[in-house]
């Protein structure tokens, strides 16, 4: 051992001007040198990285091979930013819809409050059977975005089994499609996937099927998972009552058994550029102006089963979209973080790589010395 | 007196300008609106919207929702509307006999109420563009 570390500081060494006192050694380093050239390496360096064991023309590979990763982590990085970018813009351009609808629901109900309206999707029930929408996202390599949301259901699961309800899985994005799949002893009424950006009819075919379920009455109460968009560096899995949706923009409340997840809301206007807010008061004040006579052209009943489709669409379109700028969102910081370790392995492997190198060529200097010497 | 006119999807904004009057289809039939309507709401039906822009009408499908009259501003919330103009004629035509033939094949309530509502979105779209020519 005594030898390998005299090497090691042979070549750390910059000048060779005290060869001699070192020729009579250097015999034995060229024997040693090829198998050498991995320890010496530990002591020296295993305070930055774990030691890298291998000869120089497995080192270049391996630069390269990181060098292209690095390039592959970038350009999805990249990728998912722009992606990003419009899925914000989907979200600004759906923003006048929701904002109106909210309006005019919040409206409507203060002016229908007299009376007894009776809307299919209102109904509250005792809650016997529930049905999860989960919003997953179709790829992977964004960190722990999938894993959190369904984490967050399984949770969901196991509270609705301990408060004895019944329960259905309605999935949608091939993440946990694949999930469920693999585990079938949960029930899933229908697995859906989602496509590169949500689009009206997307959140239509997943609003008809819970539709459905709920008004055959097959379920009593239908929740949404989905990740709530927070910034770009933060995103919250969350849990939101569908249905029955409140004819007065309440919080519903169950009777008997309190089947609410403690971060429910309603009116859920919330908007994106890391601005969250749920702007429910503001749309109180934008409201006080609008005429207080409005003649009802149909039935209040009728106008109800016009409006609360739309709203339900636009609510669950809102968190599909939430859920895919998260997911991009995520994607972009896992991959910036990934990149991040490539520039450092990479750093780190060429250090490794050219003290190897010049160990390599002090050992055949030493050794063309010595061959010197021993003519003379 | 101007009248405003905002068309909103869930994806964008259709339309947000002054209009002179519109035609709107709604559930218990078609009714005009010029200036100074006295406010109203009402649920939207499948069908068409005609707009009229000084001497000019234009039309545009729209699928189904709600619109709110007051103030000279006509807020219509629909979850899909398309202008007449931007339909392309062949794939509307196209879409039309699909959903007849669908409608003909459908089997029990659930299919036949999808078709027919199929059918109805199709056949407003054709609409819209045959108004126009």
């Amino acid at each position: 051992m005594s030898c390998s570390n005299l090497t090691m500081w042979v070549s750390s060494k910059p000048a060779l001007s005290d060869t001699s006192s070192l020729s009579c050694r250097s015999f034995i380093s060229p024997f040693q040198l090829p198998s050498q050239n991995s320890l010496p390496a530990s002591p020296s360096r295993s305070s930055s990285v774990s030691p890298i064991h291998c000869g120089l023309r497995e080192l270049r590979e391996r630069i390269d091979s990181v060098k292209n990763t690095q390039k592959i982590t970038e350009a999805m990085k990249l990728v998912a930013a722009a992606k990003v970018r419009r899925a914000q813009e989907a979200v600004v351009n759906g923003r006048p819809f929701s904002e109106t609808l909210v309006e005019v629901l919040y409206n409507i109900n203060e002016q229908l409050q007299v009376e007894d309206i009776d809307a299919p999707l209102t109904n509250v029930r005792p809650v016997k059977k529930v049905a999860l929408v989960v919003i997953t996202g179709d790829r992977g390599l964004c960190g722990g975005f999938n894993n959190s949301i369904i984490k967050k259901a399984e949770r969901r699961i196991s509270e609705l089994k301990a408060l004895g309800l019944e329960y259905t899985i309605i999935s949608v994005g091939k993440k946990g499609n694949s999930y469920f799949l693999r585990r079938p002893y949960i029930p899933v009424d229908k697995f859906l996937e989602g496509t590169n950006l949500p689009t009206a009819k997307e959140a239509q075919a997943i609003a008809d099927d819970v539709f459905s379920l709920f008004v055959s009455e097959e379920v009593d109460k239908v929740e949404l998972l989905y990740t709530k968009f927070v910034s770009l560096v933060k995103s919250d899995p969350v849990i939101h009552t569908l249905l029955p949706l409140s004819p007065k923009g309440e919080i519903c409340d169950i009777n008997g058994v309190c089947v609410d997840a403690a971060d429910d809301e309603f009116f859920r206007l919330t908007t994106k550029e890391g601005k969250l807010t749920v702007e429910r008061d503001v749309v109180r004040t934008t409201t006080v102006d609008f005429t207080p006579v409005l003649q009802f052209e149909q039935d209040p009943v009728q106008i109800l089963d016009a409006l609360l489709p739309l709203y339900l669409n636009s609510q669950i379109l809102r968190a599909l979209q939430e859920s895919l700028a998260s997911e991009l969102a995520a994607r972009m910081s896992a991959m910036s973080n990934a990149t991040d370790n490539a520039v450092e392995l990479k750093k780190n492997l060429s250090r490794v790589y050219n003290r190897q190198r010049q160990a390599k060529i002090t050992g055949e200097i030493l050794e063309i010395v010595s061959g010197a010497n021993a003519l003379v | 007196m101007t009248l405003n006119l905002c068309v909103l999807t869930p994806n964008r904004i259709v339309w947000d300008s002054e209009v002179k009057e519109i035609i709107l289809s709604t559930n218990s039939g078609q009714i005009g609106v010029l200036p100074n309507h006295a406010p109203v709401a009402t649920a939207v039906d499948i069908g068409i919207l005609r707009i009229r822009l000084n001497d000019q009408w234009l039309t545009m499908a729209l699928m189904g929702g709600f619109a709110r009259i007051g103030n000279n501003e006509i807020t219509v919330l629909v979850n899909d509307a398309e202008k007449g103009s931007d339909i392309d004629p062949q794939e509307a035509q196209q879409t039309l006999e699909i959903a007849e033939a669908n409608l003909r094949k459908a089997e029990g309530k659930r299919q036949t109420i999808e078709a027919n509502l199929a059918l109805r979105r199709a056949r407003t779209r054709v609409e819209a563009i045959n108004v126009m020519s």
